[in-house]
């Protein structure tokens, strides 16, 4: 029996092509994609790092990450080649060659102050004018005007008669008249 | 090569007392076994020692101790530092002295000791420490990821 080809329209066969490589990918992890190596290029995995994943972040609570920072090439390995030796041969541009090969920032760099805290400030403090302009606005465009009573005189003719009545006249306004002379008590 | 550390990871302290422990990375010991200080200390200093340690061991270490509420003790340190040597990795060195330096955050005068109790080691093996290459202070800066448009 002849082998038979079989067509299928050319979306089908798009979709089952990428079946296909899906369903490989998943049944078959290659070792390459274990803890992420395929994505790390040619950098060397030289640790454990955080969680057995190769990846390279610079944290001050992990001081070795999984991986080193950068590839190499042929100025580095020939530095790791004299590495082997003694380091009292290493200049200091060297020995910082060696560092910067294996770690992106210092400690120094991963801990400075980047003065975000001004932004947030200025952002926070930005916003709450604006909250005091929009009163502003509202006020003067949009709310009615304030009743009588609110008035200075009006109160005072209020006090005037809550005297006259009496009222709250054990801790409150009437407490703090004088009634037997006549005048506010001091 | 890692892989043949995980198995020794996971066989771990089951084998009891005695021997050199190939996992020291627990911080609390198993089966309620107490340790002194002194036992703890010579326990990753056995561990640096190993004439075969391998680089990623020395990073394990090192991770693990980083984790703990310790400042190691000099003669730890100076394991370590010939573990690096052993592995010829001076980088290493560079950072485990940052990383001590980090630790000892709340009391300066921690680091100052350290570096001078271990100054013969860094002499006799030619380690700079890291204000010697430069980078007590900022050197590099890195742009952040979350400003760039």
């Amino acid at each position: 029996m002849s082998l038979q080809v079989l067509h299928l329209p050319k979306g089908m066969k798009a979709m089952l092509l990428v079946r296909k490589k899906m369903m490989g990918s998943i049944g078959t992890v290659g070792c390459n994609e274990y803890h992420g190596r395929s994505k790390i290029g040619k950098r060397e995995v030289v640790g454990f790092g955080l969680n057995g994943s190769f990846t390279y972040f610079d944290a001050p609570d992990i001081p070795m990450p999984a991986i080193r920072f950068r590839e190499p090439n042929t100025e580095i390995t020939a530095l790791r080649e004299k590495e082997k030796g003694n380091w009292k041969e290493l200049t200091v541009d060297e020995k910082k060659k060696l560092y910067r090969y294996s770690f992106c920032r210092t400690y120094a760099e991963m801990e400075a102050p980047t003065g975000e805290w001004k932004s947030i400030t200025a952002g926070v403090l930005a916003i709450v004018a604006s909250a005091f302009w929009l009163y502003v606005l509202l006020k003067k465009y949009v709310y009615g005007p304030m009743p009588e009573s609110t008035s200075l005189e009006w109160r005072k003719k209020q006090r005037d008669w809550m005297i006259l009545w009496k009222v709250n006249p054990i801790e409150g306004i009437s407490s703090k008249y004088d009634y037997e002379n006549n005048k506010w008590k001091d | 090569m890692y892989s043949l550390n995980v198995v020794l990871v996971l066989r771990g302290l089951s084998s009891g007392s005695g021997g050199v422990d190939p996992n020291p990375g627990l911080a609390v010991p198993k089966h309620g076994r107490k340790e002194t200080e002194e036992e703890f200390d010579q326990r990753y200093i056995n561990y640096f020692n190993r004439k075969d340690i391998d680089g990623w061991e020395v990073r394990k270490a090192m991770n693990d101790m980083h984790g703990m509420d310790l400042v190691p003790e000099p003669k730890v340190v100076v394991a370590a530092l010939q573990a690096c040597r052993r592995v010829n990795d001076h980088a290493l060195c560079v950072r485990y002295l940052e990383a001590i330096k980090m630790k000892s955050v709340g009391n300066p005068q921690i680091y100052a000791y350290i570096i001078q109790e271990i100054r013969p080691t860094l002499d006799e093996l030619g380690i700079s420490t890291p204000e010697e290459l430069g980078y007590g202070e900022p050197e590099l800066a890195l742009a952040n990821p979350y400003d760039m448009h």
